[in-house]
C-alpha cells in the first residue's frame, strides 16, 4: 500500500494515481492532510477562481421503468400517485417565465424518467420548443441512461439517436446515471437499467460527435472505497481516450423516502474525502463540482477547500433530490452564491456550461447590498 | 462576565497571528491543541434537560442534567438547582449569572454567537474575554447567528479552541449546526457532540426533518468517521469507549 508522503510526492510530480493509491488515500487517517494535497491541485489548476452559472432545471417526467433502489423521484406508472408528465406546453412555460422575468440564465438541464408512453418526438419537440423561445440557450439534457434507453426503445443506433437531439437542439449530456460502475452494486441498486459498459459507451459516442459531458458518482450507500475508486479509474480512462468531460460531480446519496432509508447516507467527513480523493485521482477532468443541491449549502462551501471548484447553479425547481429527502433551497440567487464564494476566500466566476467566463470580477459585484435575512430565508441542512 | 470587546485588552500578538493562518493550517494547530488537552478521543453523553415547567426532556437515566439559563427564573433560580440535581448551566457568553453559577459548583458551558459580520480580531477579543474569565469555564458551545457558513464556522472553532487554552471542552451543537458540519468541526479542535441522545434514529422527513437527535450508535459513528475515539461521557466525569 502506497505511503502518503509518496502519494503526495506522485501528486506534486503530476504524476497519475494507481488504484492501490486512490484506496490509501481513501483510509488516510489525517483528513486536513488529504484536503490541503487536494487544495494543491485545485490551486494548481484554477487559482481561487470559483464557478458557477444561471441555470433552470427541467424533470419533465417522473415516470420510470426502472426501479433503482436509491431513487425517490420515480412513479413505474403513470398513474401512479404523485406521478406526473408535463406537457410540452408545461415545459416551455418554465423556460417563458424565465424569459418573461428577464433572468438570464445561460443553460437547462433536463432529466427525466424512462417514461414508456412517450414517443421519441415528445424529446426533439422539447428541445426544439426551448431553442425557439430562446435560440442562445444551452441544453444539458438527458443522461447516458436516457439515451441509452431511447436507443433501444426507438430500434436507433446511440449515434442516430444523439444526431437527432442534436439536430432539434441538444448541446452537451449532463452526468446523470452512473451511480456505481461495479456489476456487484448495480446489481443490487439498479439492476435494470444501463450497465456501466454502455454507460461509458453513450459518453463515448457523444464525444466522438463532438458534444461534451459531465459525469458523476452516487456514493455513501452500499458501495466500499475501492469500488469508488475503481468508478472514478474507468471514468479517468475513458477521458484519456476521448477528453470529453468537463466535470466531475460526487452525488452524496439521500435516504429518504426510498428502498435504502434505512441506510444512514454519508456523514460530512465522507463527503469532503471523496471530493478531496476525487480531485487526486481525475487529474485529467478539469472541474470537480460541489453540488450544493445534494450536498447542503454548507458542506458544498467547505468543499472549495477539499478540491472543488464549481458550486453548479442557481438551479431552480431541482425534483430528484428534494423528493429524496434534500432540504436545500429550490433556488439560489445569484448574490447568494457569489457571497457563499467570496466567504470561502475564493474567486466567482460565472461561466456558461461549457466553462466560457460569463462575468467575473466588478461585473459580478452584487448591485444590493447582501442582506442577512435573504439568507435566513434559504432552509438549508448539512 | 461581559464579553464587550470595547472594554478588553488587545489580544495577544501570538493569538493575533491566528487569524492569518489559513483553514488548514488551524485545523493542524487546533487539532493538536485538543489532542495534548484531551488525547484523540471524542465524546457525547446522554443528557437530560430541565424545562421551565417543572418537568424533563430526555431519558430519566442521563447521565447529565442541564438547564438553560433562559429557564432560570422559571426553575426558581441558582438556588434551586442543586436541589433538582443539576450539574451543567448552559448559558451565553455574556450571563450575568455565570460567576455565581460557577461559585455554586455547576459546570459552565458558554454558548458564544459568531456570523454577526464580526472578523477574527473581534472574535479573538471576545473569546479573549471568557478565557480571562475569574471563575471556571467548562465549556463553550459555537452558536451562529443565523444560517452559518460552513468554512466560517470552522474556522471560528479552531479560534475558540487556540484562543481558550483554560477551556477544557468545545462542543458542536448538531441543532445549529447539522450533523455534516458537527461532525467536521472535530477536525477543528471539537471535542464533544450537543445533541439529544436517543434510543432509536429518528427518520429526517417531514416536520422531523431537521431533528438533531442522534442514537449511541450514530454518534459514535460521527466521531469515529472524524478519526477520533468515540467516548461516552457519565456521572461523574467517567469516560468509556464506545466500541464498533
Amino acid at each position: 500500500m502506497s505511503s502518503f508522503p509518496e502519494i503526495r510526492d506522485k501528486v506534486r510530480a503530476a504524476e497519475t494515481l494507481s488504484f492501490e493509491d486512490g484506496v490509501a488515500l481513501y483510509q488516510h487517517p489525517n483528513l486536513m492532510e488529504l484536503g490541503a494535497l487536494a487544495n494543491e491541485v485545485r490551486e494548481r489548476l484554477h487559482g481561487d477562481r470559483t464557478y458557477f452559472n444561471r441555470n433552470l432545471h427541467i424533470n419533465a417526467t417522473n415516470v420510470c421503468e426502472a426501479s433503482c433502489r436509491f431513487c425517490s423521484f420515480a412513479r413505474l406508472q403513470p398513474g401512479d400517485p404523485a406521478a406526473y408528465t408535463m406537457t410540452l406546453e408545461e415545459a416551455w412555460g418554465k423556460l417563458r417565465a424565465r424569459v418573461a422575468a428577464a433572468d438570464p440564465i445561460t443553460e437547462i438541464h433536463i432529466v427525466n424518467g424512462l417514461h414508456p408512453g412517450l414517443s421519441f418526438d415528445y424529446y426533439t419537440d422539447l428541445l426544439a420548443g426551448l431553442k425557439r423561445i430562446q435560440p442562445s440557450i444551452h441544453l444539458k439534457a438527458f443522461t447516458a441512461v436516457e439515451i441509452f434507453y431511447f436507443a433501444k426503445k426507438f430500434g436507433m443506433s446511440i449515434e442516430a439517436v444523439l444526431q437527432a437531439l442534436r439536430a432539434a437542439g441538444l448541446d452537451s449530456l449532463p452526468g446523470g446515471g452512473a451511480e456505481i460502475f461495479a456489476p456487484r452494486v448495480r446489481k443490487k441498486i439498479c439492476d435494470d437499467k444501463s450497465d456501466a459498459d454502455e454507460w461509458l459507451e453513450v459518453h463515448r459516442v457523444a464525444h466522438r460527435m463532438g458534444l461534451r459531458s459531465n459525469c458523476t458518482m452516487l456514493y455513501g450507500h452500499i458501495e466500499t472505497a475501492e469500488e469508488r475508486v475503481d468508478h472514478m479509474l474507468r471514468l479517468r480512462a475513458l477521458q484519456d481516450e476521448t477528453g470529453g468531460f468537463q466535470t466531475f460531480i460526487p452525488l452524496a446519496f439521500h435516504p429518504d423516502n426510498n428502498a435504502l432509508m434505512k441506510l444512514p447516507g454519508p456523514t460530512g467527513v465522507e463527503d469532503l474525502r471523496t471530493y478531496a480523493v476525487a480531485r487526486l485521482l481525475l487529474n485529467n477532468i478539469p472541474h470537480l463540482k460541489a453540488y450544493w443541491i445534494m450536498l447542503g449549502i454548507k458542506t458544498a462551501q467547505t468543499a472549495l477547500w477539499f478540491g472543488a471548484d464549481d458550486l453548479d447553479g442557481t438551479v431552480q425547481e431541482e425534483r430528484i433530490y428534494h423528493m429524496a429527502g434534500a432540504a436545500t433551497p429550490q433556488v439560489m440567487h445569484p448574490t447568494e452564491i457569489i457571497r457563499l464564494i467570496q466567504n470561502a476566500g475564493r474567486t466567482p466566476v460565472e461561466r456558461d456550461t461549457l466553462y466560457n467566463v460569463v462575468a467575473e470580477g466588478a461585473a459580478l459585484i452584487p448591485d444590493k447590498p447582501f442582506r442577512r435575512d435573504v439568507r435566513r430565508s434559504l432552509e438549508v441542512v448539512s | 462576565m461581559s464579553v464587550e470587546a470595547r472594554s478588553l485588552p488587545m489580544p495577544e500578538p501570538a493569538l493575533e497571528s491566528l487569524a492569518t493562518l489559513d483553514l488548514f493550517a488551524l485545523g493542524r494547530q487546533a487539532s493538536s491543541a485538543r489532542d495534548g488537552q484531551l488525547g484523540r478521543r471524542g465524546t457525547f453523553v446522554r443528557a437530560r434537560q430541565l424545562l421551565p415547567s417543572g418537568g424533563w426532556r430526555g431519558p430519566r437515566d442521563a447521565a447529565e442534567s442541564t438547564v438553560d439559563e433562559a429557564d432560570l427564573a422559571a426553575v426558581g433560580g441558582l438556588p434551586a438547582l442543586r436541589a433538582a440535581g443539576i450539574d451543567l448551566l448552559v448559558a451565553p457568553a455574556d450571563s450575568p449569572h455565570a460567576r455565581a453559577a460557577a461559585e455554586a459548583g455547576l459546570r459552565l458551558l458558554l454558548r458564544v454567537p459568531f456570523g454577526v459580520g464580526e472578523d477574527d480580531r473581534e472574535r479573538l477579543h471576545r473569546l479573549a474575554a471568557i478565557d480571562q474569565a475569574s471563575f471556571g469555564v467548562w465549556g463553550v458551545m459555537p452558536a451562529p447567528t443565523g444560517e452559518p457558513y460552513g468554512l466560517d464556522t470552522l474556522r471560528f472553532f479552531a479560534l475558540c479552541r487556540l484562543a481558550l487554552p483554560r477551556v477544557p471542552h468545545l462542543l458542536a451543537d448538531v441543532g445549529a449546526l447539522g450533523p455534516r458540519l458537527a461532525q467536521m468541526a472535530f477536525g477543528f479542535g471539537a471535542d464533544e457532540l450537543f445533541a439529544p441522545i436517543v434510543a432509536e434514529r429518528a427518520l429526517r422527513i417531514g416536520a422531523n426533518a431537521h431533528n438533531p437527535a442522534l442514537t449511541r450508535k450514530e454518534a459514535a459513528t460521527l466521531i469515529r468517521g472524524a478519526g477520533l475515539v468515540p467516548c461516552e461521557r457519565f456521572a461523574e466525569g467517567t469516560i468509556e469507549e464506545v466500541s464498533a
